[in-house]
């Protein structure tokens, strides 16, 4: 690995854009009033805030009153699971999600079953993706909100969202959308689909952390989850930070799917030529339903933590976390089927908008020295290490 | 994970890795594994006259049992058999501070040394 290391990060999160920083740091330095405050300071930084509300709103397709300012994906996961399941109590306690949500999906589930919500679910296929006929099978008269990612986190695949939306209509069951990897990568038109909740966040598109949204459709009637003041609506109480908001703004106008995702689909793909010599190697995900950013790939005959650890010059993420003794498989990879070996023997790589093709290049040079180098020291290794 | 400067030499350079020519003489091998810590290692040791000439290794797993494995195998080669079968383990994970939830993948590492063990002529 030559200089420094290499990011190929991009779905765990992103380097801010120069030109967000910019606004941000505009804001940081003129803007310090209060978006709430009724005085000139107030109403400037509300300004602020309402036409970032609108770059956001115009990127996802959506009516700029319908989103709701939240800290990031995670909490605008927990706001929709929890505001509808927490409203319906007593009513209709039944949630449906699949088995390869992200964890802010996964644990909110979990906690609402502790509180006597039933939760359903569902399996993805062995190409990672949620069949909207499966969908359909786990609905029951109970059921009050149906919740998939729009793009995978791991293996970036891309799930049929407007399928799934329509026939949650058809049943009358409200549809929540993960989007946190969505954005700037594929196109969103909210307002016109078939979606009634969606989770938004910065800093997967080169804006900041700590800042993301959720938009709530005309048809939910969400409980609120923070209380201790109106903003929002009275949806999420707390002052705006109006530096995150506009830089959230910011990286959203930037983020033009159109303009972007055929150049990181070039660099993916080019990832992919280098890898695919390596003996044995394979993508997982459906490899005509993935984003532009995101390759898992699977190593067999090597350890994920080795690895790891052999490619410390180059930031990519594990398909597992090998933590102890007690290796955990990545849930998403696990639940497409792999085995835990296999999905221990897993990266993902995701490019974004400052990865060159030299990266790319050197990247897949350096695994393929890495996988070489550790397969020889286990040359005589059972097949399970490989299976 | 954070992995000791110690791990982190084995690791990147592993001394005594590989195999042993095929018919050496006083050739043994052994080996031991654990799927469920996705753990396997081998070793294949020349034993003369009582003396280990020369220790390999070969290792499927994590750095810690790639490091501890080496370590073994380096440590072995010179030392009598007597003193060989005593190798302590606890002492060499202390050298390279494996955590202590990583003690369960290196047991194997003893395994497979006791599996070379039992091929050797009783009183070697």
């Amino acid at each position: 690995m030559k200089g420094a290391e290499i990011y190929l990060d991009y779905a765990a999160t992103s380097p801010l854009d120069p030109a967000v920083t910019a606004v941000m740091l505009d804001c940081l330095h003129h803007e310090f009033g209060n978006p709430s405050s009724q005085h000139a300071a107030g109403r400037r930084a509300r300004d602020l805030v309402e036409a970032a509300r609108a770059a956001i709103a115009g990127r996802v397709g959506a009516p700029p009153e319908r989103l709701v300012f939240t800290s990031g994906a995670t909490e605008a996961n927990n706001l929709a699971l929890q505001g509808v399941l927490r409203r319906d109590r007593g009513a209709r306690l039944h949630l449906v999600t699949s088995r390869i949500e992200h964890k802010s999906v996964l644990d909110t589930a979990r906690a609402l079953e502790a509180h006597g919500v039933a939760v359903t679910y569902v399996d993805a296929t062995a190409l990672g993706d949620v069949e909207p006929q499966a969908v359909a099978a786990a609905i029951r008269p109970e059921t009050a909100l149906v919740s998939i990612m729009h793009v995978n986190n791991e293996t970036g695949v891309v799930q049929d969202v407007a399928a799934i939306g329509a026939l949650c209509r058809e049943r009358g069951v409200l549809f929540h959308v993960d989007a946190a990897q969505s954005v700037g990568k594929v196109p969103l038109a909210l307002a016109a689909a078939p979606i009634d909740l969606c989770s938004l966040t910065a800093h997967k598109l080169c804006g900041p952390k700590g800042i993301g949204a959720l938009y709530v459709g005309p048809r939910a009637v969400l409980q609120p989850q923070i209380h201790g003041g109106e903003q929002e609506r009275g949806l999420r109480a707390g002052t705006l930070a109006t530096h995150q908001i506009v830089g959230m703004g910011k990286a959203y106008a930037l983020a033009d799917p159109a303009l972007e995702a055929p150049r990181l689909a070039a660099l993916r793909d080019r990832l992919w030529r280098e890898l695919s010599p390596i003996d044995g190697v394979r993508q997982n995900g459906s490899p005509g339903r993935r984003a532009a950013h995101v390759l898992n790939v699977t190593f067999p005959g090597v350890d994920g933590e080795s690895l790891r650890l052999a490619l410390r010059g180059l930031a990519v993420s594990a398909g597992s976390a090998c933590a102890a003794d007690s290796p955990e498989a990545s849930h998403v990879l696990t639940g497409m089927g792999r085995s835990d070996v296999l999905a221990g023997s897993s990266l993902r790589f995701s490019v974004g908008r400052f990865s060159t093709e030299t990266e790319v290049l050197e990247a897949a040079a350096a695994v393929a020295t890495a996988v070489a180098r550790l397969r020889a020291l286990a040359k005589s290794a059972p097949p399970w290490c490989s299976a | 994970m954070e992995y000791s400067s110690a791990v982190v030499r084995r690791f990147d350079a592993p001394k005594r890795a590989g195999e042993l020519p095929d018919g050496a003489p006083g050739l043994v091998s052994g080996e031991a594994e654990d799927r469920t810590l996705h753990v396997w290692v081998r070793f294949q040791l020349q034993v003369i006259e009582g003396v280990v000439r020369a220790a390999r290794f070969q290792a499927y797993g994590c750095p810690h049992t790639l490091a501890a494995a080496s370590l073994a195998a380096d440590w072995l080669e010179g030392q009598s058999v007597a003193a060989a079968r005593g190798l302590d383990m606890r002492s060499l994970c202390a050298e390279l501070a494996v955590p202590i939830d990583k003690l369960g993948k290196l047991l194997r590492i003893e395994d497979a040394l006791v599996a070379c063990w039992r091929q050797l002529p009783t009183g070697k």
